[in-house]
């Protein structure tokens, strides 16, 4: 009745979260600003107030599954559930309920490896939006980022077809100190430099933009086109043979499993007897040691001087940090770091830790971006979109279906607002880094890049 | 604490009494009424000061339980002092204490008047006086949350220090929609009654104020008859009403909804219902002695039970004549008052639910030491927490009743008055017994006593710990000392 907000023109989506663990936390704070009407259903009174005090969000006590809690939270006016519970078998109950009782989407965190493999069967079968496993997508992107390891970050772009890639301008770089403009085709290649962070301000550049040493500079390409641009740059890029994991949870069998695909050989590091013989079992080919990851004389016996990339992924964030430094003072391996909670954050940032990736902001932003393409898509023709540096810059996907003011057009002719960038053009397959005198037609998506937020339009981009 | 936000709220409360002191305003112009002008003249300067407060929005919006108490405390006391200056400017009430008092009691909806003579005041202090229970009932800082955007920070806090209740619940996940849906239902109901006055025949400003007084549970009355001179039919919808708004709003939201079984079904509401049939029918046995019909007796029996039930204090009898029993019932249900979430004070029925579990757990403990019972409440259990601090508000109410019962005798009244005079502050009813009784007035106290009972009106309406938090010696001490550093560290960046 009351769902439109003024302030933002547009409807906010009634939104049901289950659980309010570190992920059902970073969603709300997350959906919460966005402007959503955000309803919470946890077991817990006390963990519901900590959110209920923090957020303007309803909370509601009971077990998330039941039809009568469901009803109480509004199912039938929802327009998305999300389960994020502890218990895999739950999230699935609450989301087949949910289906059933109200016309909402559903989306599940199911992260057992035992289901892992039957996502794409459950998904489909129980008609849910979205599966999503925290663990298993911190594993792709530490793949993406050993296969590499030049890149802070990797993140897949465009449905695969391209990948956002991270990196920072070192000290006394080739980049340092020149202009976009003059980088020209033999430098830059068939990169497109789309935003660039500096001193926590993001900017996006155009031709006069001057590069400076310590710049983080994100980039859209494809893998190849990424190595050969590193090259050419001069920065290492040291193909990755071996790989160091220290903690053997969930995260490290779905990341050693995917290593091992690539031909990288794993040498995982538990502490726990038990599950050093489960990870046996479920990966033959990796070496599996027992003993104490944090114990310097083991990782000394195990040659941690001379591994190509480490990655910490016990479930403790001091360890996982700790581990990082030891190794960035004792080898040159790539480091990967997984950070599980957001306090901290501009502290983390200035340690030199190589790349970091927390899995739970992974998740929270897959959701979001499903959510802001589900809430955009109702009267806009976005695709889909993705948040870069923080939610501080936003890249777009809009699909051209009728001939409008933007269409036919020169680029250079387009009148188009500051601060944004027409990133790439997907034409019935191809991509197309696009030049001043490429146009945009009908029938493409269009990838745009920019600090604005709320575009629901192509025509949005102009003036 | 976030000094500057408070300021912003403040400013804020400010800038909406000025746009609520127009209506009365316009009262004064449509009857050519000279009072007016201190109206217009005390909206400017409350808008002036409203701007000067809140011109610039905090860069800091975050805002924790303390600043909540904190600002619904100074924002009542600084409401209250604003709105009492037509009265005083007007000379329609001489004594600034005086003024303050008849505004706070009007803002409090507690209705208790230290006038002797109503029918002689110009209509548009009339209608102040009763739009400040129409104000006061819902809540300023709930108008507030209903109509500006306080992005950041926790709204609930705001909400919870404002509501009466032991617990907020929201009906929809934002406070703002929340806060515009009991507005709805608020104005709604008020005007559904103001219909059914119209139709009784009343004059329309007098069907609005009394609509007003209704609404907001409060109970200043514009004849000084109280509501005992109007028609049977006018008493009964007065009644009614009354009960109406007593109820917790989220029944009205669920009748909205059309969740009808769960609207009747609320373990409160049913009980509020019980209470007032229960205490209706011992007092028409003790009082039925054949000088009235039965139907007037009964009339006047509910009017009389809902009116103190739900803390609005109209009177269509003095009832401080009637045998002991039947004030002892009405001293009862003062006591326990209207069910939380409603406009109405006292300790709130859900409250008294949950004492009287407790007591019967406890009670079954001494049979079966072992015994493990959860105390349930709606159907859902409650935990160790919730329950205890129901035991802690009963406790702290009963404790500021004490000094306050204390103070008052000293000067020298009977026991009775004093008694039913701080019950009745306290509890937001309005009318007490003996020398407070429904046909004296307030005015009779010292000074002091004024004060005392002006406190207690404010604390009995904020929940208690508002007030008390406003005046705890730490929270200052710690913002000087917060503020000191605050500053240091300013001077150190030049």
């Amino acid at each position: 009745m009351f769902a439109k907000d003024r302030k933002q023109g547009k409807r906010g989506l009634n939104i049901i979260i289950v659980g309010c663990g570190k992920v059902g936390a970073s969603l709300t704070e997350q959906l919460y600003k966005e402007g959503h009407d955000i309803t919470l259903v946890d077991r817990s009174e006390s963990r519901l107030r900590s959110l209920t005090d923090m957020y303007d969000v309803m909370g509601i006590v009971g077990n998330g599954a039941s039809y009568k809690v469901q009803v109480e939270a509004g199912i039938d006016k929802a327009d998305l559930m999300i389960a994020v519970t502890d218990s895999d078998e739950l999230n699935l109950l609450c989301c087949t309920v949910a289906k059933r009782v109200g016309d909402c989407a559903a989306i599940a965190r199911v992260r057992t490896p035992d289901y892992s493999d039957e996502v794409s069967y459950l998904k489909e079968k129980l008609g849910l939006a979205m599966i999503i496993n925290p663990e298993m997508e911190a594993a792709n992107e530490i793949a993406r980022v050993l296969s590499l390891p030049a890149a802070l970050g990797v993140n897949s772009f465009a449905h695969g077809q391209a990948e956002m890639i991270r990196f920072k301008i070192p000290e006394g770089n080739r980049l340092n100190g020149q202009k976009i403009m003059t980088l020209g085709r033999n430098i830059s290649g068939d990169i497109l430099i789309c935003a660039i962070e500096r001193e926590k301000q993001v900017f996006i550049p155009d031709g006069n933009f001057k590069l400076q040493q310590g710049d983080v500079v994100s980039f859209i390409s494809t893998v190849k086109a990424a190595k050969n641009f590193f090259e050419r740059i001069g920065i290492e890029n040291r193909p990755v043979h071996n790989t160091m994991i220290v903690g053997g949870g969930k995260a490290a069998y779905y990341l050693a499993k995917q290593l091992l695909e690539m031909g990288i050989a794993v040498k995982i590091i538990e502490n726990r007897r038990e599950r050093c013989e489960e990870l046996s079992v479920l990966l033959p080919n990796a070496t599996i040691i027992n003993g104490d990851g944090t114990d310097e004389e083991i990782l000394r016996e195990e040659e941690i001087a001379y591994v190509d990339s480490l990655v910490p992924l016990t479930g403790i964030d001091e360890e996982n940090i700790l581990l990082s430094l030891h190794a960035r003072e004792v080898s040159d391996a790539k480091v990967i770091t997984k950070v599980n909670r957001n306090s901290f954050h501009n502290l983390i940032d200035k340690l030199d830790l190589g790349s970091v990736i927390y899995p739970k902001y992974i998740t929270a932003e897959a959701i979001i971006a499903y959510v802001r393409a589900k809430q955009a898509s109702m009267d806009s023709n976005v695709e889909t979109l993705y948040h870069m540096f923080d939610s501080r810059a936003e890249a777009i996907e809009f699909r051209v279906s009728a001939k409008s003011d933007v269409t036919d057009v020169p680029l250079k002719d387009l009148a188009l607002k500051d601060n944004l960038l027409i990133a790439c053009i997907n034409r019935s397959g191809k991509m197309i880094i696009p030049g001043g005198m490429d146009s945009i037609q009908t029938g493409d998506t269009v990838v745009v890049v920019t600090t604005h937020t709320g575009f629901q339009n192509l025509e949005d981009i102009l003036k | 604490m976030n000094g500057a936000m408070v300021i912003y709220i403040l400013g804020s409360v400010l800038k909406v009494e000025a746009f609520f002191l127009l209506f009365p305003c316009l009262v004064a112009l449509v009857y050519g009424e000279a009072a007016g002008r201190w109206f217009v003249l005390t909206a400017v300067l409350s808008a002036a000061a409203g701007f000067l407060l809140a011109g610039k929005k905090p860069q800091n919006t975050v805002f924790y339980l303390k600043e909540g108490c904190v600002s619904t405390a100074l924002s009542w006391i600084v409401m209250s002092v604003v709105g009492c200056l037509p009265f005083y400017w007007s000379e329609a009430i001489p004594s600034f204490t005086d003024a303050l008092f008849e505004t706070i009691s009007g803002f409090t909806t507690t209705g208790a008047s230290i006038l002797s003579d109503v029918e002689c005041l110009p209509w548009s202090i009339l209608f102040w006086r009763s739009f400040s229970h129409w104000i006061g009932g819902m809540g300023v800082l709930v108008f507030l949350l209903a109509i500006i955007p306080l992005s950041g920070g926790s709204h609930m806090n705001l909400m919870r220090a404002e509501s009466p209740g032991p617990s907020v619940g929201k009906l929809v996940p934002k406070v703002r929609a929340t806060a515009r849906i009991l507005y709805m239902i608020y104005f709604g109901l008020t005007v559904v009654e103001l219909i059914f006055l119209l139709i009784g025949g009343m004059p329309f400003l007098e069907a609005l104020m009394i609509s007003f007084g209704t609404a907001g549970t409060g109970g200043f009355g514009v004849r000084n008859s109280s509501i005992g001179g109007y028609s049977p039919y006018i008493q009964w919808v007065v009644a009614v009403f009354m009960v109406l708004f007593g109820v917790n709003f989220n029944a009205y939201y669920f009748i909205l909804l059309k969740r009808f079984k769960q609207a009747f079904s609320m373990e409160e509401v049913k009980g509020y219902f019980l209470i007032i049939a229960a205490a209706s029918a011992v007092i028409f046995i003790n009082i039925y002695d054949r000088t009235m019909t039965a139907a007037d007796t009964l009339r006047h029996v509910v009017f009389q039970v809902s009116s103190l039930m739900t803390s609005t204090g109209f009177a269509t009898v003095d009832f401080d004549l009637w045998p002991s029993a039947a004030k002892v019932v009405l001293i009862i249900i003062m006591f326990i008052g209207a069910c939380a979430g409603s406009t109405g004070g006292g300790l709130k029925v859900s409250r008294v639910l949950i004492l009287g579990k407790s007591v019967r757990r406890e009670l079954n403990a001494y049979l079966h030491p072992k015994s493990v019972k959860t105390i349930k409440m709606e159907d859902k259990p409650l935990d160790q927490s919730a329950i205890s601090s129901v035991g802690v508000y009963f406790t702290t109410f009963i404790l500021i009743f004490g000094v306050s019962f204390f103070l008052i005798s000293l000067e020298g009244n009977d026991l009775e008055t004093n008694f039913t005079a701080v019950l009745t502050t306290l509890n937001n009813m309005g009318p007490g017994l003996a020398k407070v009784g429904p046909t004296q007035n307030f005015g009779g106290l010292s000074v002091l006593s004024k004060y005392v009972l002006m406190f207690d009106m404010l604390a009995g309406r904020l929940e208690l710990f508002p007030m008390l938090v406003l005046f705890h010696p730490l929270l200052w001490k710690e913002a000087w000392n917060s503020g000191k550093r605050r500053r240091a560290i300013q001077k150190n960046k030049r």
